[in-house]
């Protein structure tokens, strides 16, 4: 063991009086090995365990020349039982020992005080070097302790510099390690009255030192009650040996495992009280000593010794700690927290989410927040670059990682519904292609298509069993898991080759992985990639249909259409298609007007979108019926049409949002639910129908045992149709005499919920539906986006902002923004009514809704059309181009302007 | 009838209790959804004749609340010209299912004898009930002689 022997002294105390300063070649590595260890982990155990090792011994020595081995007679002079070293400060003992370590100094002798740590350090240090490395074992255990062979002085270099950081970190600041007690509510009360009354933080520090450097104690703070009194005596009695088990041996694994829970509102109520003592006391040893203890853990976790329970309280208290406002906090020590958490088997992370979601839900906002801020910081004061993108920022993304764990946490605080209540899968039967089948054994880039099989579910949801279709009222709002500087940051087509790459193996890291953090318009984009791609890679096949000499088919889905009889030739159309050849739909879309020259590159489409959705859902038209009370649109349950025509009204919607257009459809958000696979039920007629809602909601809330005679409600429902007749339905057999009571409220509400949203309009959905998969089955609609995010692809934001329209609006053809005309535009355009404003959109864009993120992401042009003359302005609905002579004043602009958004239909050249 | 089980008790129970300020109730056998009644109220001006209500039912009744419109023609600040009548107790947001009918024509009653001039559907009568009453009451008293029907004998 104590293999070097005694240099002099001399040379010793000079050693520990520069310690502090002395720039030696120890030092320097410390600058540069963090980095680099954290870059080299790769999965490493074997070099994990030569750190671990090596953390030990350093800690070894360290104790032995502030503690001393505690035998009277040691004659080590690198120990303070020997009387021969000096009185160290701890920064000074912490720098030694590093040297020492270096030296591989002597090491004294298992010692009466300090055995325990000493035993299990050692105990430890081979117990995992046998299990872990096979023939190595001897030699890397002689390594550790002995004087080196090439190799390993190497290895152990590295490692030094790699803890040493961390140590010099613990020891900062006078901490001295006699004592290793749990934190308790009442003691950190104490403690922080001490440090209240005394005006000196030092016991405060201490304990927070002592309990946060060593996961072992701290998982065992803040235990439940019950048990406190068994826990504090067995305290004393190995109260020298928890502390030794900052590197626990199996044993006593055992034994934690049988200790209480965590106590999360104790914590909390602790940590509330430590922001009584002035923050700059701790604030910035508490941020080192949270970086250390994300160290150990991540440690703790890769070698597996200490069981994931008592690493996922470490994380829970770690982040019961509040108040960090300081900077370094977000730099040093949450960024290690993330690093940390990262490595967390997904029992783990699956075990974190429960424990934040029924536990903490107060903290939920916090964690959030913090990690928010994080990312921002972090997206905002770096500058990325093709070949630096924000997918390469370890600190951002492990940051999302960790988010996602607290994503779930947060729907698992909210309100969840069961399961149960899906909507049946839609199966397309197969669209037969057996050219395309054959070209994709030769041409492996139609194999894109199939890609959607090999896209696999987020494990962490599997393992919790949370699906985001339950998630009725998370506790937080979705939206505020949004990061809108990630967002904008991001170059989606770097994202989107990252997420497809990775399902085949890949280890780049994708934000479409981590879709919560992206706002919809990022998202759609993501959609838009995958869109286009699909869309060539039909075109592609199509044009190798025609090289082998098949049927050459179309490599666009052409529609020609009569504007008179727009609705009975696109459902011909259609079907003729959707019949034939389902895979044409995924096509990219051309529309025709009969008789008009109108070039279909997007404008001609959106017309043609904006025209049928009219036509259809008119409630004359029969299909749709108008909610009154909730301004929303609904399935016709008693229609005539026939069950092709849902499905064609279907495959419109799957169109438009496979073609990136945007409809003027109003329906209830319980239609996009259902479309993403979710049943209707009783909370949906919330916003299907407010009124009715509240009615049933009234007598759920209603506890007298007087309700049957009250209500006099039976299980027979009446409703009116297009008509205005009265029709029954009986909920249950003989639902006439069944009468509603207290015990059968609840299941009255239910069925009455499903008959309405489910069953009544049952086959005009299924139909539906079927439509909307038919176009969208591939695509990753499903997995990227939440049913609210849905309704906006659909139907844009409600935002009608027309200042946010003026800042992103650019200028061309001789305008510019101070341009007259310019200038006198946007005054007339601001005192537009909504519906002039609404015509001016239809006008310049072919649509009258408000894309996705707003009317800022429109990037409308306004173009110099020559100067004064008495044309009208006209539009490029495709580019969302406005062409505008320069009118010779301000009220030829505005009567010109109303002239041509008013009577605007029609597509032509002028 | 099935889901106007409640309705027929309502009506049964309001054909039985007798009301003296609502009668003359009639619901055709076919639809149990649609009553009238003739509304008589005690209060000066509109004590000499009385007037003609229906009341329609929803089809999800007593889940969403029933709506009550005005066929005589009357002279009051919270009814108007068309005969709608704002009453708070069967607004969307107020509704209770728990509500009988009965108490609902109470209210009405109640808003008939007493009006509301400070939430008014009429303004210029609000005005005029709240600045000069007298004159209020004048062509209140002239207007249901004129419009209102023939209070029941008894």
């Amino acid at each position: 063991m104590n293999s070097k022997s005694e240099t002099d002294e001399a040379s010793r105390g000079s050693e520990a009086s520069s310690s502090n300063s002395d720039p030696t070649p120890d030092s320097s590595k410390e600058d540069s090995s963090p980095s680099l260890c954290s870059d080299s982990h790769s999965d490493n155990t074997q070099d994990i365990m030569k750190r671990a090792a090596a953390k030990q011994l350093i800690e070894r020595y360290f104790y032995q020349l502030v503690d001393g081995c505690g035998n009277p007679n040691c004659d080590n002079k690198y120990c303070a039982s020997s009387g021969e070293a000096r009185n160290l400060t701890p920064n000074e003992a912490a720098a030694e020992a590093i040297k020492l370590f270096y030296k591989e100094a002597r090491l004294c002798d298992s010692l009466p005080n300090k055995v325990p740590r000493i035993e299990a350090a050692c105990c430890e240090s081979s117990t995992s070097n046998t299990t872990n490395t096979k023939e190595k074992t001897n030699k890397d255990e002689k390594n550790l302790n002995t004087p080196s062979s090439s190799t390993a002085s190497g290895q152990s270099g590295e490692m030094k510099a790699g803890t040493s950081q961390s140590l010099s970190q613990f020891v900062y600041k006078n901490l001295s390690f006699s004592n290793g007690a749990p934190l308790t509510e009442d003691r950190m009360y104490q403690l922080c009255d001490d440090c209240i009354n005394n005006k000196s933080p030092q016991s405060l520090i201490k304990a927070l030192a002592e309990a946060f450097t060593q996961p072992p104690i701290l998982a065992r703070s803040f235990a439940t009650k019950v048990n406190t009194d068994h826990i504090s005596t067995k305290e004393e009695k190995t109260a020298k040996e928890s502390k030794a088990m900052c590197s626990s041996d199996p044993d006593k694994d055992i034994d934690c495992s049988s200790k209480p829970a965590l106590d999360v509102a104790s914590c909390r109520r602790a940590f509330e009280y430590l922001s009584k003592v002035p923050s700059e006391k701790y604030n910035s040893t508490l941020v080192l000593i949270l970086a250390t203890l994300a160290e150990y853990i991540q440690l703790d976790i890769r070698v597996g010794k200490m069981p994931i329970d008592d690493i996922i309280n470490c994380f829970v208290i770690a982040f019961e700690v509040k108040d960090l406002g300081c900077s370094d906090y977000l730099e040093v020590a949450l960024p290690a927290l993330c690093d940390a958490a990262e490595h967390l088997p997904i029992k783990g992370q699956a075990k974190l989410a429960r424990i934040w979601g029924q536990e903490c839900k107060e903290s939920l906002r916090h964690i959030l927040e913090m990690l928010q801020q994080l990312i921002t910081l972090r997206v905002i004061s770096t500058h990325y670059t093709r070949t630096f993108q924000v997918q390469d920022d370890e600190s951002v993304t492990k940051a999302t990682k960790l988010m996602k764990i607290v994503y779930y946490a947060n729907m698992i605080a909210g309100v969840m519904e069961p399961n149960t209540l899906r909507e049946e899968p839609v199966v397309i039967t197969n669209q037969l292609d057996p050219l395309g089948d054959a070209l994709d054994h030769l041409y492996p880039l139609s194999s894109i298509k199939n890609s959607k099989h090999s896209q696999p579910k987020d494990p962490l949801a599997i393992e919790l069993g949370v699906n985001v279709l339950d998630a009725r009222k998370p506790y937080l709002p979705f939206e505020e898991f949004y990061n809108e500087p990630l967002s904008d940051t991001i170059e989606m087509d770097v994202d989107f080759a990252n997420y497809k790459t990775d399902t085949s193996g890949g280890k780049k890291f994708s934000f479409l992985k981590y879709p919560f953090i992206l706002t919809a318009a990022t998202k759609s984009l993501g959609l838009y990639y995958e869109n286009r791609i699909r869309m060539y890679s039909e075109r592609r096949v199509s044009l190798l249909h025609a090289v082998v000499g098949a049927s050459p088919p179309m490599p666009f889905l052409k529609l020609k259409v009569r504007r008179s009889h727009i609705i009975d030739d696109a459902l011909v159309e259609l079907e003729m298609i959707a019949m034939e050849r389902a895979l044409d739909l995924k096509k990219q879309l051309v529309v025709e007007f009969e008789g008009e020259q109108g070039v279909d590159e997007g404008g001609v489409s959106k017309e043609f979108f904006q025209l049928i959705v009219e036509e259809i859902f008119n409630p004359d038209y029969g299909m749709f019926t108008q909610q009154v009370d909730s301004h929303t649109v609904w399935f016709n349950p008693t229609s005539f049409e026939t069950e092709a025509q849902f499905t064609l009204i279907g495959i419109v919607l799957g169109l438009a949002i496979y073609n990136n257009i945007i409809l003027a459809v109003n329906f209830p958000m319980v239609v996009y639910r259902k479309l993403m696979g979710k049943k209707g039920s009783f909370e949906d007629l919330a916003d299907w129908n407010p009124i009715l809602y509240n009615g049933l909601k009234d007598m759920l809330d209603y506890t007298g045992a007087d309700l049957t005679d009250v209500y006099y409600q039976t299980f027979r429902i009446c409703y009116t149709d297009v008509f205005g007749n009265n029709i029954f339905h009986d909920l249950k057999e003989n639902g006439d005499s069944l009468f509603v009571t207290q015990e059968n409220k609840q299941e009255f509400v239910e069925l009455y919920a499903e008959f309405l949203l489910n069953k009544s309009v049952e086959t005009q959905f299924k139909a539906f539906r079927r439509g909307f998969v038919m176009v969208t089955d591939e695509s990753q609609l499903t997995t990227l986006f939440r049913a609210e995010e849905v309704e906006t692809l659909v139907c844009g934001s409600k935002n009608f902002d027309f200042n946010e329209l003026e800042k992103s609006t650019e200028y061309d053809g001789g305008y510019t923004s101070d341009s007259t005309t310019i200038k006198d535009f946007w005054s007339i355009v601001h005192s537009l009514s909504l519906e002039d404003k609404r015509k001016l959109l239809q006008f310049t864009t072919g649509s009258d809704r408000v894309p996705v993120g707003g009317l800022s992401h429109l990037k409308l042009v306004i173009a110099r059309n020559g100067p004064d003359c008495d044309r009208l302005p006209t539009a490029h609905t495709c580019f969302n181009v406005l062409l505008l002579p320069e009118y010779e004043n301000k009220d030829k602009l505005q009567d010109r302007l109303m002239k041509a958004i008013s009577y605007s239909k029609g597509f032509g050249m002028l | 009838m099935a889901a106007t089980r409640r309705l027929q008790k309502e009506l049964n129970d309001i054909r039985q209790s007798g009301l003296k300020s609502f009668r003359d109730i009639q619901v055709d056998e076919s639809n149990i959804l649609t009553w009238q009644g003739l509304i008589v109220p005690d209060n000066p001006p509109y004590n000499k004749g009385a007037f003609r209500i229906e009341i329609n039912f929803p089809a999800e009744y007593p889940f969403k609340p029933p709506k009550i419109s005005f066929k005589t023609k009357i002279y009051h600040p919270n009814i108007d010209e068309k005969g709608q009548v704002c009453l708070p107790i069967i607004s969307a947001e107020n509704w209770k299912p728990a509500t009988k009918t009965d108490q609902v024509i109470q209210a009405l009653v109640a808003l008939v004898n007493d009006p509301e001039p400070e939430h008014p559907l009429r303004a210029e009568l609000a005005e005029e009930y709240l600045r000069d009453r007298k004159r209020f009451t004048k062509n209140a008293e002239e207007f249901t002689k004129k419009h209102s029907e023939k209070r029941p004998s008894d």
